[in-house]
């Protein structure tokens, strides 16, 4: 059992954290291969433009929103390092955050512990922030409209969704789930929800929540749809959206709403990905794709998604992590950055899954890395020793597809399902027969 | 490059030759009489394409003569060469790792004129062309008779090409074109003017090129791909249906 304290946790990552940018500092300088994503120049680039008065999309591959170029202006005056130290900042927060969570649901203290560890000592996730990428920030935003949900402060979670939506567009899939997930049974004006505590007794767990899983979701939304909660959080996301997108297309016009919203929607990238719709892009890249054929591309995605959704809600971090690994999984352009999106909910369901790590959790482990190492071979044969593998590589996607796919099913079916929050009148077990 | 994107849309080899041979002699040093008296020579000596893969470099060995006797006539300190060096489509220069002074502080400038946008198909993109300024003063003033080099090393990236059905695409990469540049006195003030290699000298090398292999999707996959992506996309979504309806913790339970 793990006796280290959370702030001692967060003490030791934060010191490792600033450890890797100094010696990144250190490579961009000293050594051809670069520390430093690609990415952080476009933005520190961006946002020295900023900083003159410019428009930060004057700097080719910005793609964001000039929020995130306004956060880096002080890499032009205190120091080119400021980002990688914001978004590792970002990177503790997530650690701290999936604690609070935890905590709140009664996770007992070794599982927090554990959980937390994941995602701190995690190599993917450590290296991105220190390498100056900027899905820290997105992951920090996330769990922090989680805990303000499992608050019942539902203007304030509106609030930094509407933010998160504006910064970074994928969140938007998470809008139906939390629409759903704000039952009038819960939110009730004046009360706070009470949340449901972790059990580790998964029977227990079934029979608490057999009462609230005996109705359809659907059936659910349709009936009371239009309470005050939904209402709110819907009018605040969309106006603090609405007001954020209309103020920058205010200060930089077309070029904003195309380089940081429409270029995201209609993306296509025939350069070879883990998607596996890469090289069906390329071949036919020099000719338009039919409705018919984008629909068909489109239909896996929204299918996944909406059964997800309505299967899932209730129990809405669970709910957020399997549309988040569908939606990178079935997403025209997949890149390693996004893989942080449902890592940073991760920590957060395993304290609710029966699969143990010996063996089956390693078994999962081993398979995804084995095949993006398998993905990452031919990648590498492809484009570093030039050798015409584009059918190996897609074939290596099919199979990232598949894993992703296989690991999904398996942590659907070991998790303890149960919706976050229980009614605030007692609940009487209901007899199966 | 600057002058010759003011006057023409995109580059074209006829177009820029004739740039090159019209309106630039308008730039030629006049000052100092019959120009080619100077002996500028300017030559590319090798030309070779190194590293592997998608990323590579583009390396010049480029050799300088200027007559001996010139070259008190010369204000060394105020010459640069001038090297452009074209792409063909295909492949391109990041002006952004252009910029790393770590890599190209022996060069006074360097820019990339045309087509800059980094992940465009070739068969969306235009050419681009690179432009070096190097500082050639202390080469002159310490030349030896065989004259003085400059080696340059520009790292080129290739774009995803037409589909082949060989698969493989194979672009060729030419000689640079090359520059002398001075700032002279002038009748009334210090003007810059060029210097060129005599035209008879400069057609001697032209041949020699670089040809770069780069993989090239093939037409005969197209079928087939599209039917098994779009397969094993409906198997797993048919599959995630089935255990987030049938194998998950959300079953109706039965009263």
């Amino acid at each position: 059992m793990i006796s280290l304290k959370p702030r001692s946790i967060l003490l030791i990552s934060a010191i490792f954290r600033v450890g890797l940018i100094l010696v990144g500092e250190w490579q961009d300088t000293h050594m051809e291969v670069r520390y430093t994503d690609v990415d952080y120049l476009v933005f520190s680039d961006a946002a020295s433009l900023m900083a003159s008065g410019q428009s930060p999309y004057k700097r080719t591959t910005y793609r964001y929103s000039p929020l995130l170029a306004f956060l880096l202006i002080p890499n032009s005056f205190i120091s080119r390092c400021w980002g990688k130290f914001l978004f590792s900042a970002s990177d503790l927060f997530v650690g701290l955050f999936i604690r609070i969570i935890l905590k709140q649901r009664k996770v007992p203290d070794d599982l927090c512990t554990y959980s937390m560890l994941i995602w701190l000592f995690n190599p993917f996730t450590f290296t991105i922030g220190t390498r100056g990428n900027c899905e820290p920030i997105v992951c920090a935003i996330i769990l922090w409209i989680i805990i303000c949900l499992i608050n019942g402060n539902v203007v304030q979670a509106a609030f930094w969704y509407g933010l998160i939506v504006h910064f970074r567009i994928y969140p938007i899939i998470y809008a139906l789930p939390i629409v759903i997930f704000l039952d009038p049974r819960f939110f009730r004006s004046g009360t706070k929800p009470l949340l449901s505590d972790w059990t580790s007794d998964p029977g227990k767990a079934r029979q608490i929540n057999s009462e609230l899983i005996d109705k359809c979701a659907v059936c659910d939304v349709w009936k009371s749809t239009f309470t005050r909660s939904r209402i709110l959080f819907g009018l605040i996301s969309g106006t603090v959206f609405l007001l954020c997108t209309g103020f920058f297309f205010h200060l930089y016009g077309w070029e904003f709403l195309h380089e940081a919203l429409l270029y995201h929607l209609t993306r296509t990238d025939a350069r070879h990905n883990f998607s596996i719709y890469f090289y069906h892009i390329y071949l036919n890249y020099e000719r338009e794709l039919s409705v018919l054929e984008k629909l068909v591309s489109f239909l896996p995605q929204f299918i996944v998604q909406l059964v997800l959704i309505l299967c899932f809600a209730k129990d809405l971090v669970f709910c957020f992590f399997v549309q988040t690994v569908a939606f990178v999984a079935f997403n025209k352009v997949i890149t390693a950055q996004y893989f942080v999106w449902f890592f940073c909910v991760l920590p957060l369901i395993l304290p609710w899954s029966n699969m143990k790590l010996k063996w089956k959790g390693l078994c999962c482990i081993l398979l995804w890395m084995g095949a993006q190492t398998h993905w990452l071979l031919w990648g590498y044969l492809l484009e570093f020793k030039g050798k015409n593998v584009f059918l190996q590589l897609w074939m290596a996607s099919l199979l990232f597809l598949a894993a992703n796919t296989f690991i999904l099913i398996v942590l659907i079916r070991h998790h303890n399902y149960g919706p976050v929050f229980r009614q605030h009148t007692d609940l009487k077990t209901t007899k199966t027969t | 490059m600057k002058s010759y994107f003011e006057n023409y849309e995109s580059l074209h080899d006829s177009s820029f030759e004739d740039f090159m041979a019209h309106q630039l002699s308008s730039s030629l040093c006049q000052g100092i009489p019959d120009n080619w008296n100077v002996g500028v020579r300017l030559s590319v000596r090798e030309l070779s394409l190194v590293g592997e893969g998608s990323h590579r470099h583009l390396s010049s060995s480029i050799r300088l003569q200027i007559a001996a006797a010139s070259i008190p006539k010369l204000p060394a300190h105020l010459c640069e060469v001038i090297v452009i060096q074209r792409l063909p489509l295909g492949v391109f220069a990041d002006p952004f790792e252009l910029q790393n002074p770590h890599k190209h502080k022996a060069f006074r400038d360097i820019a990339v004129f045309g087509d800059t946008n980094l992940e465009l198909p070739s068969f969306q993109s235009n050419r681009s062309a690179v432009e070096f300024h190097i500082d050639a003063g202390f080469n002159i003033l310490f030349m030896q008779n065989n004259g003085t080099e400059f080696n340059l090393l520009l790292p080129l990236h290739a774009r995803y090409q037409p589909l082949d059905e060989s698969g493989y695409s194979v672009v060729e990469i030419g000689e640079p074109d090359m520059l002398m540049r001075c700032s002279v006195e002038g009748k009334q003030h210090k003007q810059s003017c060029l210097f060129m290699s005599p035209p008879n000298e400069k057609a001697k090398s032209t041949s020699a090129t670089v040809a770069w292999k780069i993989p090239a999707g093939m037409k005969a996959h197209a079928g087939f791909v599209s039917v098994i992506t779009f397969v094993t996309a409906l198997l797993s979504t048919l599959s995630i249906v089935y255990a987030s309806m049938f194998l998950s913790g959300t079953k109706v339970s039965k009263t």
